[in-house]
């Protein structure tokens, strides 16, 4: 059995891409369980923090995405650690401060600037760092993420791809919130976001890698640490 | 942007930006259909296509316009079609304050929305900086009125001060980054590269398209700033704009490398300051931009000199007393300027955002010119002299007194400051 600590659940679709830390001997390292069917899961009732038990078999996925561990049984949760604690082990993982470091490989970037890897070139598909900023965007109704890294790097406009803020977002254009949901969505991350998420003593973000597409694999943003919180959506 | 362009051009145009993005023999959609749902465009492909079409048309914001909206050809015409109006709008919403902004010159008047400061976390006594310059202790606060200086701690910088400010400035208003068409940076003590405005555009995050400029005067830097600002507003070329200055003397004019009494005189800190183009509503305590004028008075330029040496070292000229006496005539002759150009009484203003030698130096302009000394904000006498920030570190000051329940009125300020050269400029603000 394999005891996993849950750190990115994100929407792909209908279904969700899980990632989880795996302690191998004096090191931590992400892994991702998949089905032997395909690489997400239209079912996952768990969150962030959430320790499982479960059974992956010891093979790895094809590069970059060299995390891949088949799940050959359910999951099940034993324990949960709190979100500062989740981001002491993401630190303990794969980590990187510059573009180059990342998946370990050179980035390009598309004419208007969205960045890529070249699969054969990366040698992982999941890394954490630390951002000198951040800022979330609503662009023709697609939620990016445009950040610096610690090395002065820019990346702009990341699919962001987390679950629970996917979710928030989702939340805060419904319907029953009222008129001008818009204004009122990007008033809060033009101003409270900034306080609630930079200030964090315990802000992270992890980035990865699509699955190969045309060649390319896209960059996204993973997980963006503090999760939001339901009450936020009364500030706004 | 602010020129209205026909159907045809912007079908050229939407056409050529998504043959860009789905492939030269890619047949057009058509207008109403949902280019994600239909795979004509992935969403990678649809925010893709969005942003060259927004670098190549200059309608910034294009994709937070299309939110909410089907992401169709039919809707990213709508788009263009409303931005079209809008700029036909601006163009009768400033016939109309054209008056009100008190210059002919001005296409687009300018206003200033908010505004941050930030000074260098460490604060040292100015005993302390005698001590470290071996003069006499209590002779930078008897000669020149310094009671401590704001020092930068070991991990602040001019582009951390800067953008701190920056930040403040932005959020005060919660303006995006993304919504900035230029960063204008100023300092005279940045000396690196990428320069000041570059690294704050990565910084802050603002969008590709967004320019950056840095411009010099060190500390008439914000006037400078603030006139080529106005002027890229008038223009039309731009609609919000981030001042931003930002000095870290304390690594520069260190003891043993400058005299302490021109070295101790100098802090470290950082303002900025938001403008944007005058529409038909100004936000509450917004100011519109008045009247700026500049010069150089060439016959006091060796009062102050600094330079690289061959060795490495800074060759630095001060005459003291010469630059004193420049300094409060020229700046007492500016502000005597601004109160006649703009037509407005020295007695009647909120307050002077002038730059600020020296805190004695404050004392005795404000004699001259016989106001009392609480018009002009204190800045020197607990940060130091802050280069091009000093001047910005006031005008903050003076703002965010107009925010104050107990200010009664907002009332005009006035703008004045100088550079080594010696370069002068003045002008003033309004409550818009």
């Amino acid at each position: 059995m394999t005891k996993l600590l849950i750190t990115e659940i994100t929407r792909m679709g209908p279904a969700f891409c899980v990632i989880g830390l795996q302690r191998e001997k004096e090191k931590i390292r992400s892994v991702r369980p998949v089905t032997a069917t395909a690489n997400s899961w239209l079912h996952f009732p768990y969150r962030r923090g959430d320790v499982l038990q479960c059974d992956l078999a010891p093979f790895s996925g094809s590069k970059p995405h060299i995390e891949d561990r088949v799940s050959t049984q359910g999951f099940q949760k034993e324990s949960a650690v709190p979100e500062p604690e989740v981001v002491t082990f993401l630190r303990k993982a794969e980590m990187a401060e510059t573009l180059r470091e990342l998946f370990g490989c050179a980035l390009h970037e598309n004419r208007s600037g969205g960045a890529f890897a070249k699969p054969p070139e990366a040698t992982r598909s999941v890394c954490g760092t630390v951002t000198q900023n951040l800022r979330l965007e609503l662009y023709g109704d697609e939620l990016r993420a445009t950040l610096v890294l610690s090395s002065g790097e820019v990346l702009r406009d990341l699919p962001v791809v987390d679950r629970d803020w996917r979710d928030f977002l989702d939340a805060a254009l419904a319907e029953n919130r009222g008129a001008n949901r818009v204004p009122r969505l990007e008033r809060f991350l033009n101003s409270q976001f900034h306080y609630k998420v930079l200030s964090c003593p315990h802000h992270f973000i992890r980035l990865g890698l699509t699955r190969p597409y045309h060649e390319l694999c896209w960059l996204m943003l993973d997980t963006l640490i503090p999760l939001p919180k339901h009450e936020w959506l009364e500030e706004f | 942007m602010g020129v209205i362009k026909d159907q045809a051009y912007w079908a050229h145009l939407v056409e050529e930006c998504f043959r860009r993005e789905a492939g030269p023999q890619a047949a057009l959609p058509a207008p109403e259909q949902d280019l994600i749902e239909t795979g004509a465009l992935d969403s990678m492909g649809w925010v893709s296509f969005l942003r060259a079409l927004e670098s190549a048309s200059g309608i910034n914001q294009l994709g937070a316009l299309l939110t909410q909206r089907t992401p169709s050809l039919e809707s990213i015409f709508e788009v263009i079609r409303e931005t079209q109006k809008e700029s036909t709008a601006d163009v009768f919403d400033t016939g109309a304050s054209l008056a009100a902004a008190s210059t002919d010159r001005a296409q687009l008047p300018a206003i200033l929305i908010s505004s941050g400061v930030a000074v260098g976390s460490r604060t040292v006594s100015s005993e302390d900086i005698d001590r470290a310059f071996g003069m006499p202790p209590g002779k930078l606060r008897l000669r020149a009125g310094i009671e401590s200086l704001a020092y930068a701690a070991e991990n602040e910088n001019e582009l951390m001060l800067g953008a701190r400010a920056a930040q403040q400035s932005l959020r005060s208003v919660a303006c995006g980054a993304q919504e900035l068409d230029w960063i204008i940076a100023t300092s005279e003590t940045h000396r690196g590269y990428p320069s000041l405005s570059a690294q704050l555009h990565s910084q802050l995050l603002a969008r590709e398209t967004c320019a950056a400029l840095d411009v010099g005067g060190a500390c008439l830097g914000l006037l400078n700033a603030l006139t080529v600002a106005q002027g890229l507003i008038a223009s039309g070329h731009a609609r919000t704009i981030l001042v931003v200055t930002s000095d870290v003397h304390s690594r520069i004019l260190r003891p043993g490398k400058v005299a302490g009494e021109f070295g101790g005189l100098f802090g470290d800190g950082a303002s900025a300051f938001l403008l944007r183009a005058a529409a038909s509503s100004a936000p509450p305590f917004s100011y519109l931009l008045g009247e700026f004028f500049f010069g150089c008075a060439g016959q006091y330029a060796g009062a102050i000199k600094v330079a690289d040496s061959p060795n490495g070292n800074l060759d630095v000229h001060f005459d003291g007393e010469a630059l004193s006496r420049a300094a409060i005539t020229r700046m007492e002759k500016v502000l005597v300027d601004v109160e006649f150009r703009s037509g407005i009484a020295r007695t009647s203003v909120l307050g002077l955002a002038t730059h600020q030698p020296n805190p004695r130096l404050v004392t005795l302009l404000a004699k001259q010119l016989g106001l009392p000394t609480k018009k002009f904000p204190s800045v020197a006498r607990t940060f130091g002299n802050l280069g091009s920030s000093t001047c910005g570190a006031a005008l903050d000051a003076i703002l965010q007194g107009a925010r104050d329940p107990l200010t009664k009125k907002p009332g005009p300020i006035f703008l004045a400051s100088l550079g080594p050269g010696l370069l002068f400029g003045g002008g003033w603000l309004t409550p818009a």
